[in-house]
């Protein structure tokens, strides 16, 4: 546990040095300010009464929203174990008193801590909002909750794209495809046409899953779902730390 | 076999080339073994393998006893390991990097602080503790890999070309070093540089193209080559003449003609085993008239001996 704690908080402070955090966390801003303003807009609108409630169009309802979180998964992941196997770091990190888990662990702690902080800043927004017109923050919680999750199974991925390659473009490109991948499985139900084998595309859909979370349902079933992806991609990118093939 | 680190039968096979040959050896409690072998002979390879980076093909490490594969956390934690390509985390301070490391080494948080210094100190990094990695040179980055190996007082330190890039000063120090932590230390140390092996170690192991050629300690490596005595004769004379007459003498072995310079030439005269032939080259050249004007022994060289036995003695 110290060790875990010692190597994630060394990943959190790493991120931050690097000139890539404040790219990704400008490109972020911009991308959810962007969002905001539009949402303001639709809600001053007179003539519009959105048959949905807010938080479903900040979290999932605009195609800015899923470009953001697609995005900024193999941004944040891309350079965990590229950068420190090309520059050969990864030789002294292994050669630590540290196993492997705790290593994949706080690589993935690390960037999923990031990537939550970049959310809390979008906060200010439903702060302002709160400061002018009453707001009910159960729905925007459950959002921030789901989008938290989601974005660990897409840096989960990200993390094991980085343990695979010493290039970190070479990453980012193969866990933007694998996560667009496994993004589109939900797409698949259109091509199926038995019911039974519809649910169980559906169960795999990570969108599928998200819904709930915008609306502010929260449901342990998704959140169990997640949270079994993310173990199942971790525990991949243990196996490709140990396997010898791609070491070094 | 009581050594402090036991290799047996170690083979690295890459897809088509192999790295390592069925090689054994041990490192007994306290000694500096060094470990020479030219460029591309794989002693970066078995020492990944010691610190159980690399797995091996086929064969086993002991270290302490303890089987490397099934027991690489304990081994790791007796094990300070300095890489061949010394590479650290640019961004981060000299101390705050040796601060981590002592964490990542379980040190006690009481006395991390305390170790750190005592380290910096040892390796002469205190001066630039403040000062960013990524800024330092090389002979700098190197000595604080240094102190990071030191940091969690391993039992055992495995050093992949210590010396490397460093100017002649720096390195004297890190001999020195080196050969301080020996008494309480064992250690493994890789080099293709030969006085290192002759300065800083007890015993060497010579390897190349991933086969161990000989071990032993660098005194009588040397003495196995210079078992024959070789000697440089440079006297006036007709050539043929005083070779004909040089091979006669009792005790000479061989005799081959070097060269020839003013009038003078050179011959190199090969004595048998134990035999002194110095006395009777000069009693010779005095009864005959002839002018001497150099009589040397060769002194081989532990490169010498490196060179003959990378080259012949493997056939």
């Amino acid at each position: 546990m110290r060790n875990l704690i010692a190597l994630t908080s060394r990943e959190w402070k790493a991120f931050w040095y690097s000139p890539v955090a404040y790219g990704v966390g400008a490109f972020f801003l911009l991308m959810q300010g962007w969002v905001f303003w539009l949402l303001v807009a639709v809600l001053n609108d007179p003539r519009v009464d959105p048959p949905w409630r807010m938080s479903q169009f900040f979290f999932g309802g605009t195609f800015f929203y899923w470009l953001s979180v697609l995005m900024i998964a193999p941004l944040l992941t891309m350079r965990c174990f590229s950068e420190e196997k090309r520059t050969g770091t990864i030789e002294v990190l292994l050669t630590a008193p540290v196993t492997n888990w705790q290593v994949v662990l706080a690589k993935f702690f690390g960037a999923w801590l990031s990537y939550g902080a970049l959310w809390a800043t979008t906060a200010i927004f439903f702060g302002m909002l709160r400061w002018l017109t009453p707001l009910d923050l159960g729905p925007i919680l459950s959002g921030y909750l789901g989008t938290w999750l989601l974005g660990g199974v897409l840096i989960a991925v990200g993390v094991l794209a980085s343990s695979m390659t010493r290039n970190q473009v070479i990453a980012a490109v193969m866990s933007f495809v694998l996560i667009l991948l496994l993004f589109s499985i939900g797409f698949l139900d259109v091509f199926v046409t038995d019911p039974e084998s519809s649910k169980i595309v559906q169960y795999l859909s990570l969108l599928d899953h998200f819904r709930d979370f915008s609306k502010g349902i929260v449901d342990s079933r998704p959140i169990v779902f997640y949270c079994s992806v993310m173990a199942i991609v971790l525990f991949l990118t243990v196996r490709t730390l140990a396997s010898p093939r791609w070491r070094a | 076999m009581n050594g402090v680190i036991e290799a047996s039968n170690l083979t690295k096979r890459y897809e088509t080339v192999t790295a390592l040959d069925r090689i054994s050896f041990e490192v007994r409690q306290g000694e500096i073994m060094g470990f020479l072998g030219p460029n591309g002979a794989g002693k970066t390879t078995t020492l990944r393998i010691l610190t159980g980076l690399l797995a091996p093909t086929e064969g086993s490490v002991r270290i302490d006893g303890l089987d490397v594969e099934t027991h690489s956390l304990e081994i790791r934690q007796r094990i300070g390991y300095l890489p061949e390509n010394v590479s650290l985390y640019p961004e981060l301070r000299v101390q705050e990097y040796l601060a981590y490391r002592a964490k990542l080494k379980g040190v006690a948080r009481s006395k991390r602080r305390e170790r750190v210094f005592e380290v910096m100190d040892r390796c002469a990094v205190s001066d630039v503790r403040r000062q960013l990695i990524g800024r330092l040179s090389r002979g700098y980055r190197q000595r604080v890999a240094l102190a990071d190996c030191l940091i969690g007082r391993p039992s055992i330190l495995i050093l992949d070309e210590p010396t490397v890039g460093l100017d002649p000063h720096q390195i004297r120090q890190t001999r020195e070093l080196i050969k301080s932590l020996g008494h309480t230390t064992t250690i493994l140390l890789s080099t293709h540089v030969l006085p290192e092996v002759e300065m800083a170690c007890h015993r060497v192991t010579i390897i190349n193209k991933g086969a161990i050629v000989t071990v032993d300690s660098p005194d009588n490596l040397r003495r196995r080559l210079t078992g024959r005595q070789v000697v440089h004769v440079e006297l006036q004379g007709d050539p043929s003449a005083v070779e004909e007459a040089l091979k006669q003498l009792a005790g000479v072995a061989r005799v081959s003609r070097k060269g020839e310079l003013d009038g003078f030439t050179t011959f190199e005269v090969e004595g048998q085993a134990g035999c002194d032939v110095r006395e009777a080259i000069f009693q010779l050249a005095v009864s005959r008239r002839w002018t001497l004007r150099q009589l040397a022994q060769v002194q081989a060289s532990l490169e010498d001996v490196f060179i003959h036995l990378t080259t012949h003695e493997k056939e």
